[in-house]
């Protein structure tokens, strides 16, 4: 087993003693890179009072590659679909080094206050938000009270 | 099975699987020593999510690794002096000590030479400002 790289031991520090706002993150206790993450609906979005469970892990090569990043809890968005994946640049193709746990939790926190039915994963999540988006919004409200409600 | 060794996804699975090493440990007690450590062949990454060991590159993609080689051995590199304008190389958050060696890219951001090296081999930008180096250091030859 390779040891826990110096950044990886710092990022976890960081996190638990400066906390980010509405997002908590806590590695498993049998592997340091896999992160139970929860993130709370943000105000004024139709996932407010939610809150998601997400599972992020940090492959070998971090941070030379991604954070794999995944929602547990279903969510009605244009941008992730019904398996949880996310789809999101800085996840891809416009990662950087300089990008850390923190910063990729807060864009996907960005995410739910924005979402981009014009770069859908989800399909037919996004081509009711683009017809109908109030619809998708009363949708989006449900799913929240249902799945990420009271457990 | 020594050859399980080799291999990234090896590597992966141990990593998720904490029980692993004492399976290892009981094996190579069996054997003796393990043998000497073998390098294995060096993967590149011809475009940010692809990598393939050397052997394995089309021409296309050697041409583009060598010219990358190239252009990153021409960036300036030096010792760290101290400047307390960077303090932490925000690629492995360790900080900088007086005397390390980094390399400086055409926008003034500072990396230890081994880090941005690494990320420069995968995706020819700054880490900190996603400014295209090749583009960056074009330009800075054409105005000098």
């Amino acid at each position: 087993m390779t040891a826990l790289p110096r950044r990886i031991i710092k990022e976890t520090q960081r996190l638990m003693q400066e906390p980010v706002p509405g997002i908590s993150a806590v590695p498993d206790d049998s592997n340091a890179r896999y992160f139970h993450v929860i993130v709370t609906g943000p105000e004024d979005s139709p996932f407010e009072g939610g809150l998601f469970k997400l599972e992020l892990f940090l492959p070998e090569d971090y941070p030379m590659s991604a954070p794999k990043v995944r929602f547990i809890t279903k969510i009605y968005h244009p941008n992730i679909d019904r398996l949880g994946r996310i789809c999101l640049d800085i996840l891809k193709d416009k990662w950087s080094p300089a990008l850390q746990i923190r910063t990729v939790l807060l864009s996907i926190q960005a995410l739910l206050s924005a979402p981009n039915p014009d770069d859908p994963l989800a399909n037919d999540v996004a081509e009711l938000w683009k017809v109908n988006e109030a619809e998708a919004i009363r949708n989006a409200k449900e799913w929240t009270r249902r799945y990420a409600m009271d457990n | 099975m020594g050859n399980c060794l080799k291999g990234s996804t090896a590597d992966d699975i141990s990593l998720l699987r904490g029980s692993d090493g004492t399976r290892d440990s009981s094996s190579s007690d069996q054997l003796g020593p393990p043998p000497p450590y073998q390098e294995a062949m060096p993967v590149y990454y011809p475009s940010p999510n692809v990598s393939r060991p050397a052997a394995q590159l089309t021409e296309e993609e050697q041409v583009k690794i060598a010219k990358r080689i190239g252009l990153i051995q021409h960036l300036p590199a030096g010792t760290y002096d101290g400047c307390k304008k960077n303090r932490e190389c925000v690629i492995c958050m360790i900080e900088f000590m007086v005397g390390d060696a980094v390399r400086y890219l055409p926008c003034m951001h500072i990396y230890h030479v081994e880090c941005i090296d690494d990320w420069l081999m995968r995706s020819f930008t700054c880490p900190s400002c996603m400014e295209p180096v090749d583009a960056a250091l074009l330009t800075s030859y054409e105005t000098n």
